[in-house]
């Protein structure tokens, strides 16, 4: 097989590596190649980035006065047993 | 200033900080407790070189690159099993797991409902794999920053999130976009 064709596998592996690190300028084109010509492939891409953005946003987090002054006792009572 | 009043004053920050960073509420709870433990251990040290602030989070910041640390070191088999559900052997996409067409919209994201799918997907993966995918926003930095702070491969970190994604996508679409 021609070093530029990857297979499905290799390129979703190099869509997850596109984004978290630089690709270099052959898996770049190698990509592009890929992704033109493969629509299974494609639709993985742009679902894999919006996947990120869910993710992203998934990461907010409350919480409570209530926990907090939980927390606060359950420190101070640690930090005097520890004494 | 004593550290009974550090806790008082400081806790919330902090907390708020673990919370934002592990996304775990107990594991930050434990991460707090530990910082001002360790604090209350070094605290002879504590020069006021710095506000008692700054001296708390830098503690604090340690111990949570020790945890990304001790979960991504977990062992846990890099196995082809994922692969194979997904893929032939030629490396090509299974009729049944072939990505189909979404009409993923922006304002999805917004919505409860699919959150909690997204959530429920992303609970549905091994713990590491869980981790790694979250690496990225918990930590707010690149790839290269975390595999060195973190102490993992670049090829290792992203195999891993390789594999997650393939699967976190699928769960997506069987549980979100086919139904």
């Amino acid at each position: 097989m021609h070093t530029l064709f990857l297979s499905c596998l290799k390129a979703t592996e190099l869509i997850e590596k596109s984004l978290h690190f630089k690709l270099s300028g052959k898996e770049k084109l190698q990509l592009k190649m890929h992704t033109m010509m493969c629509d299974a492939c494609s639709s993985y891409e742009k679902q894999s980035i919006f996947l990120e953005k869910g993710i992203s946003l998934s990461q907010k987090a409350d919480f409570s006065e209530d926990d907090l002054k939980k927390l606060k006792l359950v420190i101070s009572e640690k930090l005097s047993d520890s004494k | 200033m004593s550290l009974t009043e550090w806790v008082e004053s400081y806790t919330s920050d902090l907390y708020s900080w673990a919370l934002h960073k592990v996304s775990d509420p107990e594991q930050a709870k434990d991460l707090v407790q530990d910082t001002f433990l360790a604090a209350a251990e070094k605290v002879q040290g504590f020069k006021g070189d710095s506000t008692p602030k700054t001296w708390l989070f830098s503690i604090l910041n340690h111990k949570i690159i020790d945890f990304y640390r001790k979960r991504v070191r977990q062992p846990a088999r890099l196995d082809n099993q994922v692969f194979s559900t997904f893929f032939d052997e030629g490396g090509d996409w299974k009729v049944e797991k072939r990505p189909s067409q979404w009409s993923e919209d922006e304002s999805l994201l917004d919505d409860v409902e699919f959150q909690g799918v997204l959530k429920k997907c992303m609970d549905a993966l091994p713990e590491k794999w869980n981790t790694c995918v979250k690496l990225k926003y918990l930590m707010n930095k690149n790839g290269e920053v975390i595999c060195q702070e973190i102490d993992i491969t670049p090829t290792n970190f992203w195999q891993i999130i390789h594999r997650a994604k393939l699967q976190l996508r699928n769960c997506v679409e069987e549980n979100w976009f086919k139904n």
